[in-house]
């Protein structure tokens, strides 16, 4: 449906890349997250796939056509790609209803499709209003009707929920996606935040420095991810470096980097869990109750500090923590 | 507010109309009755000019054009439109202009017994290229109670030391003064003119600045004890709408320098046909006009110039001045020293 | 999946070629004609400069250059301190002070505008002169002794900061009503005072929008010619005027142009490089509007003469004096002709600004719509005729002009038609002069409202489908247009007061106010200019009255 392939796009004429050598596809129907911390590239990827910006190399195909490519431009307009912005662009000086008929004033029965978009969105009696006279999370479903409006074979979501406060977030996000689901749509959802990628999307893209780190089925990111930079993202984690193999006595491939999540480190496992094949002593430091569980912030013999949670409310001033060889996360680098 | 800007659009685009439309008639007039135009380029101008022309219209039915500007920006004009242009007059204030536009070739010599006999040899070009219209003398306004009028001589005793910090005189990029200087040129040499023109800079009240009826007003301010101002001036301000200023006039003295050698400096504003007139026989028709008795009459009574038509008698404030000798330097000279005037002005940082 | 190479290509020349190839659109091509076409006089001006200086360029180097840096450096000295304490000081009091009168000293204070600064320039010239209403006023006080006078360098700048500070005052209130509230609640909160909050915080704050009007300041300063020559001090618009008609080397004329046009793009990238530096601009419009202190009854009073003195100074005074005059000679001057003049004025002025404003729009949105990075940057070329004297534009129109005229005649003469001057001496050359002249006057009011407008409004329209022309005219012009009516007045204004290309250009049978009032100065009656002057001024006060309007609203 969608294939980038070794799309790359520069600003300051190849000193830096935001982009460097993007090459992924993408299914029709599928619902795919984009995660990056901010200046990863994944707004420039997004708006290289939109048409709002022009690839210094590469190419991008939607079905079997070209629409970016060195030869090849298809312009923005022509390409029939739904985009929510960031800050919902919605035109100030149009109504609600304005809006979403603005990108389909061709059609025949374009009063029809509008209400209908809106009726969708849960706006049906909002049409006269202007945009300044909504919500934040109105707003955001206007701008969600007036991309589907026109049909877009793909949709593009550039971090819709970044403004939004946790609480609003997830009930947004819930609405939104029911919404995208009832129309079929393939989906790019651009977002920084794990947790939305996580509960909607079919696969997801890492993005780090301008470059994709790993793109799998949002399960296998947890299970297998092929960097510690993508393991920490989905899950506070240690690296277990040369320091930590020792206190362990666990020796390591030396040509590999390996992590282990802090939730699969045990505390004062009994001596002979077959689960726990690696022990060591730790000073606890200092303890947060967190409710139901407690933060222990330890120090081990050598020096190193780390963290773990337990269920434990009465730990001792110096206890055994251990963990099973088998929740090693092993990584070609770093 | 849409309909206000509705409105000033309309306004703009019927104001456009309307100049477009004046330009099709304009040219069509000028294909259908070709004869009935005169195109006049003119430096003059004077309320009392624009009734002349009217007058002329009556008079023939040939209609006047007027474009207004500096002497100086009408030739680069007329140079720049070369073959095209459609000047037919050329009209300046100061006879220095004619004889350059008639270097640069952009004047044609025409023949008019009527202009020929009317007008004083030396206020005519040699080669009928141009002809005087009206005369104004470069004269002395002094204060009556500080200077004694038998203590004044010449434009060269100016610089005498007994004047220092006494003489007011406009900017040096003035026409009048530039002729003034050619004609010191022409008459004593170059050597002679710069060191007149510093002495005249090492007795000036204060630096040029102003027109020439700023310079009278300084001298009953008492900045100064003498201004060299035009003649023309003097009776305007002698008949302004501002009472304040028919006083200062009126609070002068005035005195023709040189009357016992050469003669008072003087310059006509004068008339050529432009080389590639197309109006040529409408361009000597108004240039004879201009010389007619009720045309030079309208210059001396509304704008106080000498008329150069002898059998018409100057306004009677001019007539009050009493007759003078005039120098009776050929006029093409302050062309010719023109530039030199100017470099000899820098020179002495006369500004 | 193929691979189509590797990144490492992507900026080998081969591939830089292809990217050229694809992303020259129709709209470069076009951004480059108008560019072309407005920056055509500039070139044939720059062309000239290869003949090299006329005969009497030593001269002036030795004997005049000196002075005219001289002057031109103090006058931009002067004016600059003036304009700064007259345009900063008015703007911060209107816009955080409540007093008597203040909404209307808010537009009072744009209305010198209104009037040329040649016409301020004779005023003055007036009031202080022997006879004049200053020197009879001293007569009945006894005093008449004291004679001031204004006629020198320092009077001069004081004419023209007195008539040019509302490009200060107008840009930085704009920059006080929009953008400071948050700032100088933050200022309060910390316990700040009124002075400190003034100096440490709002001054720095606003040096951008300052300097941006001192700029316009000060390229008004060196362009002009009318009250320069009237009081006597040589500028380098006044030698190149010299040069070129008094010494007939217009090739030296052109030199010295070029001097100046050097002095002037150092201005503006000064203002380029201060604002770069100072690059904190907020990104999103805070549309709170500052909140108004209402100080002690005295100390309103006090505020409001401190507000008043530039509006007296700059307008009614010099208005007072040119009604007096227009009284005296009002019987000989007013007539049907006038009326005329005053409708030929005006029809001229709205025409040539709504053509400049067409043009900047062209070169703002083709040059965003054509994707090359590097058109951008040309486009601004389009804007420098606003740093060139009139004149100066004025033979640079008439250097190509005048060929293509020439070229037309014959052809039309092969078909035996006598077709005559086409372009010169017709409205076309005048119009075509006004919009190189005053393209950047439009530009720049319509390039800032265009920034505000955050792009993924246009980018969104045209994910949706719509095309650049129809998203320019559905979504960013209803956006933009308070910036667009802002531009087409602030034009209107300048081509009612412009002189001196006007002079060398006009067609025959149209006048303009400003000639008429020129004429009637050049000719040493100031006394009749008044009435056409006055008319300059009430028919360019209104739109300063509305301009004033839709900045308020904003």
């Amino acid at each position: 449906m969608l294939t980038i392939d070794s799309l790359s796009k520069s600003f300051d004429k190849g000193k830096n890349y935001a982009l460097e050598d993007v090459t992924f596809d993408l299914k029709a129907g599928h619902v795919c997250a984009i995660v990056g911390e901010s200046g990863s590239g994944k707004t420039t990827l997004v708006r290289l796939i939109a048409g709002l910006e022009r690839p210094d190399h590469g190419s991008i195909s939607l079905g079997d056509k070209v629409i970016a490519s060195l030869d090849k431009f298809v312009q923005p307009e022509k390409r029939k790609i739904g985009l929510v912005f960031q800050e919902y662009a919605l035109f100030p000086h149009l109504t609600i209803l304005d809006n979403v008929l603005y990108g389909i004033s061709k059609l025949k029965n374009k009063k029809e499709r509008a209400q209908e978009m809106l009726d969708l969105v849960g706006l049906s009696n909002m049409g006269k209003r202007y945009p300044h006279q909504l919500s934040g999370g109105q707003q955001q479903r206007v701008a969600l009707a007036r991309a589907l409006a026109p049909k877009p074979s793909l949709l593009i979501l550039d971090e819709p929920f970044s403004n939004l406060d946790a609480m609003l977030r997830t009930q947004l996000r819930n609405e939104v996606f029911d919404i995208i689901k009832k129309t079929e749509v393939t989906v790019l959802f651009v977002t920084h935040d794990t947790q939305d990628a996580l509960s909607v999307a079919d696969e997801i893209l890492i993005l780090q420095n301008g470059k994709v780190v790993q793109k799998d089925a949002a399960a296998n990111l947890y299970v297998k991810p092929n960097t510690l930079y993508v393991a920490s993202l989905f899950g506070s984690t240690i690296h277990i470096n040369k320091n930590l193999q020792t206190a362990f006595s666990c020796p390591l491939k030396e040509s590999c980097c390996h992590a282990i999540r802090n939730e699969k480190i045990k505390v004062n496992p009994s001596a002979n869990d077959p689960h726990c094949e690696y022990i060591t002593r730790a000073e606890v430091v200092k303890k947060v109750e967190l409710g139901d569980s407690t933060q222990l912030l330890l120090k081990l013999e050598s020096g190193e500090q780390l963290s773990v949670m337990t269920q434990d409310k009465n730990v001792a001033d110096t206890i055994n923590i251990g963990f099973n060889s088998k929740d090693i996360l092993e990584f070609d680098h770093e | 507010m849409k309909r206000f800007v509705l409105a000033m659009a309309a306004f703009a685009l019927l104001a456009a109309c309307g100049n477009d439309n004046k330009k099709k008639d304009n040219s069509t007039e000028k294909e259908m009755v070709k004869d009935q135009v005169v195109n006049v380029y003119t430096h003059r101008h004077y309320e009392p000019d624009q009734n002349i022309f009217r007058m002329f219209e009556e008079k023939t039915g040939i209609k006047v054009k007027v474009i207004n500007a500096s002497a100086d920006e009408l030739i680069q004009k007329m140079k720049m439109e070369g073959k095209q242009s459609p000047a037919d007059v050329l009209i300046t204030v100061d006879a220095g202009r004619l004889s350059r536009a008639k270097d640069q070739g952009l004047l044609q010599s025409i023949e008019s017994n009527i202009l020929e006999n009317a007008i004083p040899k030396h206020l005519q070009d040699e080669d009928n290229q141009w002809f005087g219209l009206t005369k104004r003398a470069r004269i002395i306004a002094y204060s009556k109670d500080r200077v004694k009028p038998e203590d004044l001589s010449t434009y060269e005793d100016l610089v005498n030391p007994k004047w220092k910090g006494k003489i007011l005189v406009r900017s040096s990029s003035n026409i009048y003064n530039q002729s003034l200087m050619a004609s010191i040129i022409a008459n004593n040499g170059e050597e002679a003119a710069k060191s007149w023109a510093e002495g005249i800079v090492a007795n000036m009240a204060r630096s040029p600045k102003g027109s020439d009826r700023d310079q009278v007003k300084a001298v009953v301010a008492g900045e100064g004890d003498l201004a060299i101002v035009n003649s023309y001036y003097i009776g305007k301000m002698l008949n302004s709408p501002d009472p304040e200023e028919v006083k200062t006039a009126k609070q002068i003295g005035l005195f023709f320098p040189n009357q016992e050698d050469r003669g008072t400096h003087i310059n006509v504003s004068g008339a050529g046909v432009a080389k590639y007139a197309p109006n040529r026989a409408n361009a000597i028709l108004f240039i004879e006009y201009l010389i007619s008795e009720e045309a030079q009459k309208v210059f001396t009574d509304a704008n106080y110039e000498y008329p150069i038509l002898e059998s018409v008698e100057p306004v009677q404030d001019i007539k009050d001045w009493g007759d003078f000798k005039e120098d009776n330097l050929e006029l093409n000279k302050l062309g010719e020293n023109n530039k030199k005037a100017v470099l000899i002005f820098d020179e002495t940082s006369w500004k | 999946m193929k691979q189509v190479g590797n990144k490492n290509e992507a900026f080998s020349l081969k591939t830089r070629l292809k990217r050229l190839k694809r992303d020259s659109n129709r709209w470069s091509v076009f951004t480059l004609a108008i560019v072309f076409f407005l920056a055509l006089p500039i070139i044939f001006i720059g062309v000239e400069l290869f003949s090299g200086p006329g005969e009497t360029w030593s001269h002036i180097v030795r004997y005049l250059l000196p002075e005219y840096i001289g002057n031109s450096l103090y006058l931009v000295f002067l004016c600059s301190i003036l304009v700064l304490i007259l345009g900063v000081s008015s703007a911060w009091l209107v816009s955080r002070f409540n007093f008597p009168l203040r909404q209307q000293m808010e537009w009072l204070l744009i209305l010198p505008l209104a009037i040329p600064s040649y016409i301020v320039g004779y005023a003055y010239a007036g009031i202080f002169d022997y006879g004049g209403s200053m020197n009879l006023l001293f007569r009945q006080l006894n005093l008449d002794f004291i004679r001031i006078d204004i006629m020198n360098r320092a009077g001069l700048a004081f004419v023209l900061s007195i008539s040019l500070f509302p490009y200060v005052y107008v840009s930085a209130r704009a920059f006080f009503l929009n953008q400071a509230n948050n700032l100088l609640e933050a200022s309060k909160m910390l316990g700040v005072g009124e002075g400190k909050t003034f100096f440490r915080l709002m001054l720095p704050l606003a040096r951008p929008a300052i300097v941006a009007g001192l700029v316009l300041v000060l390229m008004e300063v060196l362009n002009d010619y009318g009250a320069a020559s009237y009081y006597g001090v040589n500028t380098f618009t006044t030698g190149i005027f010299r040069s070129w008609f008094s010494l007939e080397e217009p090739e030296t004329a052109v030199y010295l142009s070029a001097l100046l046009i050097l002095i002037i793009f150092a201005l503006i990238l000064f203002e380029k490089w201060q604002v770069r530096k100072v690059k904190f601009s907020s990104s999103k419009t805070n549309s709170t509007q500052i909140q108004r202190k209402r100080p002690k009854k005295s100390m309103q009073w006090l505020i409001f003469s401190v507000v008043f003195l530039p509006v007296f100074l700059g307008f009614v005074l010099p208005v007072t004096q040119l009604i007096y005059w227009a009284v005296l000679t009002a019987s000989t001057v007013f007539d049907m002709q006038f009326l005329i003049i005053s409708l030929q004025s005006f029809g001229i002025a709205i025409t040539s600004a709504i053509i400049t404003v067409f043009f900047a729009l062209l070169l703002i949105y083709f040059s965003k719509w054509s994707t090359l990075l590097s058109i951008k940057n040309i486009a601004r070329v389009g804007v420098l005729g606003y740093a060139i004297p009139g004149a100066v534009i004025a033979i640079g129109i008439m250097i190509p002009t005048l060929a293509l005229d020439k070229w037309l005649i014959k052809m039309f003469g092969n078909f035996g038609i006598d077709s005559g001057l086409i372009i010169n001496g017709t409205l076309i050359a005048l119009l075509y002069a006004y919009a190189v002249r005053f393209l950047a006057v439009a530009y720049n009011p319509i390039e800032s409202t265009a920034l505000k407008v955050d792009s993924s409004i246009p980018d969104s329209s045209k994910v949706l489908g719509v095309g650049n022309l129809k998203t320019f005219f559905k979504i960013e012009f209803p956006l933009i247009k308070t910036g667009v009516f802002s531009a087409v007045i602030l034009v209107f204004i300048d081509v009612m007061k412009e002189l001196p290309l006007t002079l060398i250009l006009k067609p025959y049978h149209i006048d303009t106010l400003a000639v008429k009032a020129f004429e009637y100065a050049s000719d040493e009656m100031v006394m009749e200019a008044s009435i056409p002057s006055l008319f300059i001024i009430f028919t360019a006060m209104i739109p300063v009255i509305f301009l004033n309007k839709l900045l308020i609203k904003k």
